[in-house]
């Protein structure tokens, strides 16, 4: 059990690094390198909790590039939400659920 | 997002309470036949009255230069000496000795991300002129020499076994940290082993990208240097020798690329350094931990022996087969059952680059069909992921396993009659196998050829393993009680670490202590291995793990994981952070209680209460169902952001919430206190006086996350 969930952790961490590559804003790649690490020093036990914050902020990330008409970022940040929603699920980090209705103004 | 297919995921609890028993699945005559295990005779050589010199037939697969006097030294436990006096070189016996007669056979078969990339095929030859080459390089241009260590942060690129193979021909210690990892947990890890060299790569493919990785040397480099330690130099493999893939400059007289400074090293041979088989060969870093990193130390005789055997009878591995452990080095499985196991019984292992899915989940078995793949060996995630993205790919493709394994986390029964009846085709058996960083191999599995397979379970413990299952008062729990408690190992084995590097009392505390009978005792049987996950024995001697011992609620006898229970209660959208903790009831002798913390923008209010509870109900089931939620401002935490539960444990208990000073919002405490516990009283639901014992449980909540 600790051995997956270490790799696990090795993954999402992988993922976050990913995202890490596509942010270069100073406003936001503060915020994945602090959850990449977060990650990586977590207990275990609290991954689920930091990869529903790692969709959060892609999901954020996305809505940043299309605020600003870039295309190519939101293309490639959705594609990295789709692979950590996958894994996550896969791994019973996240559940396989259709996302709730956001509050106006969220 | 879109939603995809609805599945329903099993937790870690429902695994615990609800996993019925399954039927048996026996392999096939086919499979039987060509096994190197197939006598049952092999568990009456390997029966505790044998123990330990029952080992000598795993270490009596490797070439040894000098024969060990003592099989087990017990007279300093639990920091077991494994075959005293011999002395060998592991990367002697995963390659030289395999020259004689098959130097022109496939050592590694390394399969690139991009698929119009050619496939590199590296011959036990090929792969002995790499090693010398690049040890040389290691022991004359780094100065490095038996017993340093060097720390490397690699892709699965030909690389990292190449370079593992040339520090054990050195005898000098490697510690590899997974790629995927930052710069920044490399570089703890870099302080903590004091490693004066660095070897990374630039840049690896992942996902279609080609991803800079030089940049993170210098982030390690950057960490490092903030605790005091410096790096010597940093040693880059080249993916396409000659083209550098990283935006990140190197620093002249620190930074060498690698196939620039091994053209002075070419046709260099390094003899193979004789070491005595408990120097240790590596270290594994465990990730997740809080403070200090735990780097476990494997040994070079002892690991190497275990990995050969259990590679041999459980991998069922034969020279002529071509193995693929889907895994990644940077792992204890990949160290285990990539590099030192297969390579040292001789056969092909297959290394591939990049993620399962790439470009599609069709990748694996185009890739098993091309190489002809015979043993396949990954994970449940994996699995889960190939079944969800890709259910029907497997039968679009020829290839034809005779042996499958799955490893590290219990995998649901309908899951695993995917893997066998789709990835398997119905023909190949399954090992279902238990074991941890710690163990350098596996502890619980079938024999496969002998043992019947039991989808959910791992079956026994393997030959020369002796587990049990004790409940928290060291009572030994019963096979077909129906219940969990703590699985430890009763004996030592080659394969167990020696030790936590540099942190002996930490050794001895995490692993001993629990269980120990008698810290005086010199006397094995006294040093059960305590492994921290809870497990279930069947009647039938099948062991069914059910997951990390310190994150279960105890309700009305029902396990609940703790981690699922937080992973329900983040699924409401107010939540932003959640702990589950145990609180003594008289009914039920266990009732979760929940602290939650909202994210920015929301208020408490009794509909999120309803909200977590009804969240946790759903998903986990009406027993999980906490007896409180109580929304906080703030969870009480560590520097490092790591929930203390044993505190808000002691809060709901009325008990102690013991030290506080190393919280990094130590006021917090008082003020969840007085919310908690003024609510409490007010509704007539504080607990009785704790006993002693159930205090100590309370205490010792968490503390081992």
């Amino acid at each position: 059990m600790a051995m997956t969930r270490h790799y696990l952790i090795g993954e999402l961490s992988a993922v976050l690094g990913e995202l890490q590559e596509e942010v270069t804003s100073p406003a936001s790649a503060p915020d994945v390198a602090r959850l990449r690490r977060e990650v990586e020093a977590a207990p275990p036990t609290a991954l689920g909790s930091r990869a529903t914050r790692a969709l959060e902020l892609i999901d954020r990330l996305c809505r940043e590039s299309l605020d600003q008409g870039d295309a190519t970022a939101f293309t490639r940040l959705a594609g990295i939400g789709a692979e950590l929603r996958t894994f996550g699920v896969c791994a019973g980090m996240l559940t396989d659920t259709p996302p709730r209705r956001r509050r106006a103004g969220h | 997002m879109a939603v995809e297919q609805q599945e329903v995921q099993v937790s870690e609890a429902q695994i615990a309470v609800h996993w019925r028993e399954e039927e048996y699945y026996y392999p096939p005559a086919k499979f039987i036949g060509q096994a190197n295990a197939s006598d049952p005779a092999i568990r009456e050589r390997f029966r505790e009255q044998n123990f330990p010199e029952c080992f000598k037939e795993y270490a009596d697969l490797l070439t040894w230069d000098k024969y060990w006097h003592t099989t087990l030294d017990t007279s300093n436990p639990p920091f077991w000496k494994w075959f005293v006096g011999g002395r060998l070189n592991a990367c002697y016996n995963c390659v030289d000795r395999h020259l004689a007669t098959d130097r022109n056979k496939p050592a590694l078969i390394w399969v690139p991300e991009p698929e119009a990339a050619a496939t590199e095929v590296i011959t036990y030859q090929e792969l002995y002129w790499r090693i010398n080459e690049f040890a040389a390089l290691l022991r004359d241009f780094c100065e490095l020499k038996t017993g340093d260590r060097v720390t490397f942060h690699l892709p699965m690129v030909p690389d990292l076994p190449v370079s593992m193979l040339a520090c054990a021909r050195l005898g000098v210690i490697h510690s590899e940290v997974f790629g995927g990892f930052s710069g920044a947990a490399c570089g703890e890890r870099i302080v903590d082993s004091q490693s004066r060299i660095l070897v990374t790569m630039d840049g690896y493919y992942r996902n279609g990208e080609l991803i800079d990785h030089k940049s993170k040397a210098d982030e390690a480099l950057a960490v490092a240097k903030k605790q005091g330690f410096e790096i010597d130099k940093v040693l880059v493999w080249r993916r396409q020798p000659g083209q550098y893939a990283s935006k990140s400059p190197m620093v002249e007289g620190r930074d060498f690329f690698v196939d620039e400074v091994i053209t002075d090293y070419r046709r260099r041979v390094v003899e193979p350094v004789s070491m005595p088989a408990e120097a240790p060969l590596f270290l594994m870093y465990t990730s997740g931990t809080t403070g200090r990193p735990k780097g476990c130390q494997h040994s070079t005789g002892g690991y190497l022996s275990y990995v050969a055997g259990t590679s041999k009878y459980y991998q069922d591995i034969h020279p002529d087969d071509t193995y693929w452990c889907f895994a990644d080095i940077g792992w204890i499985t990949g160290h285990s059952y990539i590099v030192y196991g297969p390579l040292a019984l001789g056969t092909t292992s297959v290394m591939y680059e990049g993620v399962p899915t790439y470009p599609d989940p069709g990748r694996p078995w185009r890739i098993a069909e091309r190489l002809g793949v015979t043993t396949f060996h990954t994970a449940p995630t994996t699995i889960r992921m190939l079944r969800k993205l890709g259910p029907d790919e497997p039968a679009k493709y020829g290839y034809h396993f005779k042996h499958m394994t799955t490893v590290g986390e219990p995998i649901e029964p309908e899951v695993w009659r995917w893997y066998h009846k789709v990835v398997g085709k119905g023909e190949a058996v399954i090992v279902d196998t238990w074991w941890q960083t710690e163990n350098g191999g596996f502890l619980g599995s079938t024999l496969p050829a002998i043992d019947p397979m039991k989808p959910g379970s791992c079956g026994p413990g393997v030959v020369g393993i002796y587990p049990v299952i004790y409940d928290e008062k060291g009572e030994v729990v019963e096979a077909g009680s129906g219940r969990a408690g703590n699985i430890c190992i009763r004996n030592p084995w080659p394969g167990i670490f020696q030790t936590i590097w540099g942190q002996p009392e930490r050794f001895v505390d995490t692993y001993y202590k629990k269980y120990c009978r008698n810290p005086e005792s010199k006397d094995w049987h006294d040093w059960p291995y305590f492994a921290n996950d809870g497990a279930v024995l069947a009647a039938d001697g099948y062991f069914r793990i059910v997951g990390r011992v310190d994150d279960v609620v105890n309700v009305a006898g029902h396990r609940l994981g703790t981690k699922e229970l937080e992973s329900a209660a983040i699924t409401v959208e107010e939540v932003a952070e959640a702990a589950a903790v145990p609180v003594v009831d008289e009914l039920r002798g266990r009732v979760v209680e929940m602290y939650v913390a909202l994210k920015p923008g929301y208020v408490a209010s009794k509909e999120i209460e309803a909200k977590v509870a009804k969240g946790i109900e759903t998903q986990i089931g009406k027993i999980a169902r906490p007896k409180n939620v109580w929304i906080v401002a703030d969870m009480p935490k560590t520097r490092s952001g790591k929930i203390m539960r044993r505190v808000i444990a002691g809060i709901s208990n009325f008990t102690d919430p013991g030290d506080i000073t190393t919280l990094a919002n130590p006021e917090i405490v008082a003020s969840i206190k007085e919310q908690v516990q003024t609510e409490k009283r007010a509704r007539g639901d504080v607990p009785r006086e704790l006993t002693a014992q159930e205090a100590e449980e309370i205490k010792a909540f968490g503390k081992n996350e």
